[in-house]
């Protein structure tokens, strides 16, 4: 149906979904950084808990940001059991005789590095897939790229071009479907057969659907030539873009925390990585 | 009997999801053998989805929909108990048993298909092959039919549809939008279905576009008897070509009956928003101004033969 949305954005009315999708794009860039930045197991716990706070101003249910790790659950648990095995240290925990050597830093390497694979994922997610409808991320994205333009890097021209990308994504999505029931309902059938038989079976969507794409982009090159679109030269915008307060304080709040993060490195709590 | 038959049918999309929206409620109706009926009703009235059901492309949230008295949807549960006893079915290992199912099943959604032909809205975009004659052969092809029958049904449909033979060489994407809309259809009626379920077939068209496709349709349900349902919110058009009507309205059937039972509740339609047959807003607009004419005329030429009357009378009597 045409109700289903795009992507994973979650309409819902919080703080994060307010703020200026600017911000949010330089939000998350600020958060990979911090993520990176920490060192020590104190200013990971910090780090976490303020993953933990952004979960909760999102307002975006649990069950959610749990489904967004669970295509990266391999990648965790293969670098993490890299690690295990891999760093070799000064404590060891297995006895001296065995073949397999698991040393005490590479199980904290391995807790650090699945937290930080983590956090850079809920972190991300939040900041941009979860609460940003892809249409205001590529507005975000041309007006933080416009300084490129000074060096003749067609921003606008990019941005126009993600835009009219994401907004056939669900038109072509529910055409694909259409066709595929009138040739169903004409008994072809997609599903058995070898593969060359299946590939072949796929013909009978593909020309129409390429064919209607084509069409399509020809009347919109036409009506967007008919209003006397030509780039992004003077062209002014229907919802301008403003940073508000809130903008500045959530900035401010996430340097603060990337700044947190490092003086908590020197906490020699737990374990400190080299 | 009733070539279809909808028991207590109910069809909710993307149940259990913020999104979820009611198309049919508990929908109950019969449609006649060898008729041909109309289905009218507003966008989202669920007159669409009332399509998809019948030939087994979506399958009803709740309820049946049976089709000469047996239900389109089987399941892996109706293949199992049908097959239980047999000593064929018992000698197969369970993956192969599973397998074997699975192919029944669906040699029988299959099968539905060519029985229940449905000529979804705007046909012309799926047509893909690089002559219309190979595009009107693809429904037949799928069917296993051999050379020599592909022919003959070509042939016909494109009789039926008025498809000229000397298109069937050409490239379907060189023919202009009314006779793309000729092929597809005749693309359908080649697999020769019982049923022949036809969603807004004239939308868009210009008059005479519709007179070809109306007629052959028409043409298609006298020569074969099969029976028709067109879907259209076009009143004229139902009252011209159709036996029945079923008038829907928020995912339930509001009305069900003969063409002229329907139409005479002509008020009723006008006041759920329906549009009435523009002749049909003449002659009760003739009536107001004090002529003897009756209000039940759906079509023109009915109204034709009602002035006709009238007029012959009034040279009788005293001219208004």
């Amino acid at each position: 149906m045409k109700s289903v949305t795009f992507g994973q954005y979650y309409p819902a009315e919080s703080l994060i979904h307010r703020l200026d999708p600017r911000t949010k794009v330089l939000l998350a860039l600020f958060y990979i950084v911090c993520t990176f930045l920490c060192k020590s197991l104190v200013s990971f716990a910090a780090l976490v808990a303020s993953v933990c706070v952004l979960v909760l101003l999102s307002r975006i249910p649990m069950r959610l940001i749990l489904r967004s790790l669970r295509p990266i659950l391999f990648i965790i648990a293969f670098t993490s059991l890299i690690n295990v095995f891999m760093t070799k240290g000064e404590h060891l925990l297995t006895p001296e005789n065995w073949a397999v050597k698991i040393y005490a830093e590479g199980l904290w390497n391995a807790l650090f590095m699945i937290l930080r694979i983590m956090v850079l994922i809920v972190g991300t997610g939040i900041f941009l897939t979860y609460t940003t409808t892809p249409i205001a991320l590529t507005d975000a994205l041309e007006q933080l790229l416009s300084p490129l333009k000074k060096i003749k890097v067609p921003v606008h021209d990019f941005a126009m071009m993600m835009t009219i990308a994401l907004r056939f994504i669900p038109t072509l999505t529910e055409e694909t479907e259409k066709i595929m029931n009138a040739q169903k309902a004409r008994g072809a059938d997609f599903t058995s057969g070898s593969l060359l038989a299946r590939a072949k079976a796929l013909v009978p969507i593909l020309v129409p659907l390429f064919v209607s794409a084509f069409n399509r982009a020809f009347d919109l090159a036409s009506a967007m030539e008919c209003r006397c679109y030509h780039g992004g030269e003077g062209r002014t915008r229907l919802n301008v873009l403003r940073y508000r307060a809130i903008d500045w304080v959530m900035m401010g709040a996430v340097i603060a925390l990337g700044v947190t993060l490092i003086l908590l490195n020197s906490c020699s709590f737990g374990f400190v990585l080299g | 009997m009733d070539k279809i038959y909808l028991e207590n049918v109910s069809y909710i999309y993307g149940e259990g999801t913020p999104f979820e929206q009611t198309a049919l409620d508990g929908v109950s109706i019969g449609i006649r053998a060898g008729c041909i009926t109309g289905i009218i009703g507003h966008t989202g009235s669920g007159k669409s989805t009332m399509m998809q059901l019948l030939n087994g492309l979506a399958a009803p949230t709740s309820g049946k929909v049976l089709l000469d008295g047996y239900d389109v949807n089987t399941t892996f549960e109706d293949v199992f108990d049908a097959w239980k006893s047999l000593p064929e079915y018992q000698n197969l290992s369970k993956s192969a048993a599973k397998k074997a199912i699975r192919t029944e099943i669906r040699r029988r959604r299959k099968e539905l298909c060519f029985r229940v032909g449905l000529v979804m809205q705007y046909p012309e975009y799926q047509l893909f092959e690089e002559t219309v004659y190979r595009d009107i052969a693809f429904g037949p092809q799928n069917m296993g039919l051999s050379e020599e029958e592909i022919r003959a049904r070509v042939l016909e449909a494109a009789a039926f549809t008025g498809v000229d033979t000397d298109w069937l060489e050409k490239s379907p994407f060189d023919l202009s939008g009314g006779q793309k809309r000729r092929v597809a259809l005749a693309g359908v009626i080649a697999m020769r279905p019982e049923v022949l379920v036809l969603d807004e077939p004239a939308a868009g068209l210009d008059p005479r576009g519709r007179d070809y496709i109306f007629d052959g349709i028409k043409r298609y349900q006298r020569e074969t008897g099969s029976t028709v349902l067109i879907v259209s919110h076009s009143m004229e058009d139902m009252a011209r070509y159709s036996d029945d009507v079923i008038v829907m309205a928020n995912a339930k059937v509001l009305m069900h009956g003969p063409c002229e039972e329907v139409f005479s509740r002509i008020r009723e339609l006008s006041d759920i928003g329906l549009d009435i047959p523009q002749i049909t807003r003449v002659m009760t607009m003739l009536k107001e101004q004090g002529f003897p004419v009756s209000e039940e005329i759906y079509t023109v030429d009915a109204a034709v033969e009602e002035l006709y009357r009238l007029l012959v009378k009034g040279k009788g009597g005293n001219a208004t």
